[in-house]
């Protein structure tokens, strides 16, 4: 049973913010949810996925954020509810058709919730998704707790019925995976019953007027923001600093005011609604203050609105001194932190600088027990093998070879896990883009080979339009399809090869070689464990031209290990390992790096650290004394796409 | 302790400067180098201060106030230090149909295995999707299928390696004159040198003028003969001045002219033609193509031709004193032309 299925609201349920998020779209009767995975959104889907057990509710991992928003407006324009839910990246694959959509408008509510990751903490940017609400000119709403997420995703639904168009629900890491005791309400009937009405289309045309109509709906939306009960002031009346604040940044800015009692002097906005801005709310509030700070997330986004509207208010309200980003009292990049808030309101009220000898004392403490970690694959990770093959192919051509690299855990190929082969990284779908543009430059000469890597899920993602641009333009590209059966990086979500989807039911898998072969490019497969034989065959492939494919196929380690395991225990013979000796050079801990291998000061030799190691067997391999030598347990075993490593050697 | 140098060295010295011959000596005893399609290449950064990779280098020469290097380099006259100088053939018609000129080396090779001197031997094998490799073999079928001549690097020894961490003995090694250098060098490596060495029982050398960095010419015969495939190469002595290949279809001459571009640029420095390093020198007889030239070096290789000519498997005339002459004039011009070279680059041999 899940935590967010019970019928009957009540009064303290321990929630996580996406699993908040998904509570308040079933309290709001929605009837279809899609999304694609990324972190921090991945879990609304999936706790909306496991709802759907015991809920007529729909839920979907769609093979993209644009398809699943565009499958979510289906629900729409049949008059159900329905939500799309994304990372911030993910709304830029949505946003062609949600500048689109915006026009035509929708029927039921329709809400896309993006949750942004400031800092990137487990993303490729720390983009703000808020200016898709601006440009495509619908409603945004920025939750500060759980409960919030709750409440702000229901009322999310009914304001897109009220203005027939989308409405954005932004959440940040920290909300996202926040957990609180949270208030539920009752679970409505679930009733859809869905239906085209084919009298009322839904387009863009003619586009003048439809985007009339568009910016209505936002005054619409501007005057219903006003009366928002989640627009929220607290301090006095007169304050001496008004912090103008929304979302997680609404904590930090509480926090601060409370660690410097500062709540006679400074009085706190959290506003709710972020786009369009709650224009005569913040007038008064204006009025109140002559000075005013700005606490938000990544871009100045309500800086800048806020400091529009006071321009227009200028006569009526006078000259106001702003802080924030743009003043340099809080910083563009990067996460903000409680810290942060505390050094601006010290250094705006004039007050001593934050004592912060005990945060120093405390972090030095605790640096010697947090052992230093670099980013790096499993143990047992197929890529580890991937990337010795492609490094070995690479240094073989000799051609000053590279790899243009993509989305997923194979993104840790730019470091020493992956032997930083991997030379750029950007968006899904994007390493083969750019591998189209080499393959073409080769006609100005250019040689060096160029490996691009895309893992399965990213395939159908969005590397499928330029695997086709490949064939179509026969540009010399060589695309490694790392198939490890998941869409591991963020939590093995089902995907189209998985041959099952996100509510568990089975479905035929989408054969990534027939695909390819169909495109009439030609494909071979390989096992990354087989790490010479790969990188012969790479090497091979390297040497030809036209649009290739190689699919590299091994079970994500995790994937394995929850199946039965591997089939060695791995040990070091001592008395054959060279160490720091010529011949040698550390060479498994130094340049091979599994976590499974460590060195031991003390007799100068590699041993297996038997906690990490899983027993994979692929550093026997690379041993140039044979001192790493594999134990068959019996475990795991050598069932199919579990084949036991040959032991080939290099040589 | 003679010399000393580790990966970066080597790698100033030799491979980014474009020195390296793909002896392939270096390969084989680490995971650091590997020898691929007919080049050496280093794999990954090593920070070993002193390698035997340096060490054993033929081409990692020192500078003058190196001591102890420059005097294992010995040229005892234009063709090094012999015992005699002899014309011989492979008695065995199907070894000399098989093989390149008189067969003389696959004769002795397979004597030598046949007769349980050695127990394998280290040589090159003919190549195929990729570029000619070191191969260690047993039986006469496999001498015979690495027999003819190659005209590039082989990264041979990269295979005698392998066979001595196989703990392999009494291996008899053919190679180019910078494969015997490597060789004599390998025995004063730390710390293992004298050792893996004394794994080798017989040293045969190939004459050789040059070796075509395989890679170029691959490059140079996809763009002159599209879409067909490399069987066999050979440079007929001269005055013919071309380089034939038989491609799928039947042989095909270009002009040594057209070809000289393509040689290695460290076989430019090399003063040795006739393998002075060897235990046997084997080459071809100018003007007389069914036969080999054979310069016995050494008491282990005095054995060796003696054994097999007294088990009939092979067959020996005096070289003529003109061809005599001719071989010494062109190992001293070899010798000049990689002095000056030296010479030029800075460096002393």
């Amino acid at each position: 049973m899940s935590m967010i299925t019970h019928k009957t609201g009540r009064p303290a349920v321990l929630l996580q913010g996406n699993e908040a998020i998904a509570r308040g779209a079933l309290e709001a009767g929605v009837a279809f949810c899609a999304g694609y995975p990324g972190n921090p959104s991945s879990e609304i889907i999936e706790t909306l996925a496991h709802a759907a057990r015991d809920l007529p509710v729909y839920v979907e991992w769609s093979t993209n954020e644009k398809v699943a928003l565009e499958a979510a407006t289906a629900a729409s324009f049949a008059g159900c509810r329905a939500i799309a839910c994304m990372k911030q990246n993910g709304v830029n694959v949505a946003s062609d058709f949600l500048t689109n959509l915006t026009l035509s408008g929708t029927k039921g509510g329709l809400v896309l919730v993006t949750c942004d990751d400031p800092g990137g903490i487990s993303s490729t940017n720390e983009e703000d998704a808020r200016w898709f609400a601006r440009m495509a000119e619908i409603p945004l709403l920025e939750p500060a707790t759980p409960r919030e997420a709750l409440l702000m995703t229901r009322r999310a639904f009914e304001l897109s019925e009220e203005i027939k168009n989308v409405v954005m629900v932004r959440s940040v890491s920290r909300l996202s995976h926040t957990r609180a005791s949270t208030r539920t309400g009752d679970l409505p009937g679930f009733d859809a019953a869905p239906r085209f009405d084919p009298r009322v289309p839904f387009h863009t045309f003619p586009v003048v007027p439809k985007h009339r109509e568009r910016r209505k709906k936002l005054d619409t939306a501007v005057a219903l923001s006003e009366s928002f009960s989640l627009n929220r002031y607290a301090g006095p009346d007169r304050p001496e600093l008004l912090v103008i604040s929304s979302g997680c940044a609404w904590n930090y800015a509480q926090e601060a005011v409370e660690i410097l009692e500062l709540e006679q002097r400074v009085g706190i906005l959290k506003l709710g609604t972020t786009w369009p801005l709650p224009a005569d709310l913040i007038e008064r509030y204006l009025l109140s203050c002559d000075r005013v700070l700005f606490a938000e997330d990544v871009d100045a986004f309500v800086e800048d609105g806020v400091k529009a509207l006071a321009a227009d208010m200028g006569e009526r309200i006078g000259l106001k001194r702003f802080y924030g980003k743009a003043s340099g009292h809080l910083p563009f990049c990067g996460e903000l932190s409680p810290a942060h808030l505390l050094e601006a309101l010290a250094r705006i009220l004039d007050l001593p600088a934050p004592d912060d000898a005990y945060r120093k004392e405390i972090s030095e403490k605790v640096a010697d027990a947090v052992p230093q970690r670099e980013f790096g694959f499993c143990p047992g990770c197929p890529h580890r093998g991937t990337y010795f093959a492609i490094k070995t192919a690479l240094a073989w051509d000799g051609r000053d070879g590279f790899v243009s690299g993509d989305i997923g855990c194979y993104t840790m190929g730019i470091w020493p896990t992956g032997f930083n082969q991997v030379k750029s990284v950007h968006a899904m779908g994007s390493g083969l883009g750019l591998a189209c543009g080499y393959g073409k430059l080769t006609k100005f000469g250019f040689d060096q080979p160029v490996v691009t890597v895309c893992g399965d899920s990213t395939f159908f993602h969005a590397a499928l339009p330029a695997l086709v641009n490949a064939r179509f333009n026969s540009a010399d590209i060589l695309l490694l399809v790392l198939d490890n059966s998941a869409t591991a990086m963020t939590g093995f979500q089902p995907h189209p090869g998985t041959g099952f989807t996100a509510s568990g039911d089975k479905t035929a898998p989408v054969d990534i070689e027939g695909l390819c072969r169909s495109l009439g490019v030609p494909v071979t497969v390989a096992d990354p464990y087989r790490m010479a034989e790969t990188a012969r065959t790479l090497y091979g492939l390297m040497q030809e031209s036209g649009p290739r494919v190689l699919v590299l196929r091994r079970k994500c380690a995790l994937v394995q290990g929850r199946e039965g395991g591997f089939p060695f225990r791995m040990r070091v013979a001592e008395d054959r390992c060279l160490g720091e000796a010529c011949g040698c050079g550390r060479y498994c801990t130094r340049i091979f790096r599994c976590p499974g291998l460590v060195w031991d000061e003390a007799s100068g030799k590699a041993r297996i650290d038997e906690v990490i190691c899983v027993g994979c067997g692929i550093c026997a391999d690379i041993c140039p004394q044979d001192a790493i030598v594999r134990e068959e347990t019996g475990a795991g075993g050598a069932g199919p796409g579990n084949a036991v490593p040959t032991g080939e050697k290099e040589k | 302790m003679a010399v000393s140098g580790g990966q970066a060295l080597l790698n100033e010295r030799v491979l980014a400067s474009g020195l390296c011959v793909g002896c392939g000596a270096c390969v084989g005893i680490c995971p650091y180098y590997h020898y691929f399609d007919g080049k050496v290449m280093i794999m990954d950064p090593c920070r070993v201060e002193s390698g035997r990779c340096f060490q054993v280098c033929p081409r990692a020469e020192c500078e003058e106030t190196d001591p102890g290097r420059g005097e294992e380099t010995e040229y005892s006259g234009e063709i090094g230090p012999y015992r005699r100088v002899l014309m011989a053939r492979a008695v065995d018609p199907d070894i000399r149909d098989r093989a390149q000129y008189g067969g003389a080396v696959s004769a002795l090779l397979i004597h030598a295995l046949e007769a349980g001197d050695i127990d394998c031997a280290v040589l090159t094998d003919a190549g195929g999707a990729l570029a000619p490799d070191g191969k260690i073999v047993r039986r006469k079928e496999e001498v015979l299928a690495c027999a003819g001549s190659r005209y590039s690097a082989s990264g041979g020894l990269s295979a005698l390696n392998r066979a001595v961490s196989s703990d392999e003995t009494r291996i008899g090694v053919v190679g180019l004159p910078c494969q015997m250098e490597a060789l004599a060098r390998l025995g004063k490596t730390d710390p293992d040198g004298a050792e893996r060495l004394a794994a080798v029982s017989v040293r045969i050398g190939l004459f050789c003028t040059w070796a075509l960095d395989y890679r170029k010419l691959n490059r140079f015969l996809r763009d002159r003969l599209p879409g067909k495939t490399l069987k066999k190469y050979d440079i007929p002595p001269p005055p013919a001045e071309v380089f034939r290949v038989l491609m799928d279809d039947g042989w095909v001459d270009f002009p040594l002219s057209e070809i000289r571009p393509l040689v290695q640029k460290g076989c430019g420095l090399c003063c040795d033609m006739t393998a002075h390093r060897a235990d046997i020198s084997v080459g071809t007889v100018e003007g007389i193509e069914s036969w080999n030239t054979v310069i016995v070096r050494t008491d282990a290789g005095a054995a060796l031709v003696d054994s097999a000519i007294a088990k009939g498997r092979l067959e020996t005339e005096e070289l003529p004193e003109e061809n005599l002459r001719h071989l010494k004039k062109a190992a001293a011009n070899k010798r000049e032309r990689g002095e000056r070279a030296s010479g030029d680059a800075g460096r002393s041999s």
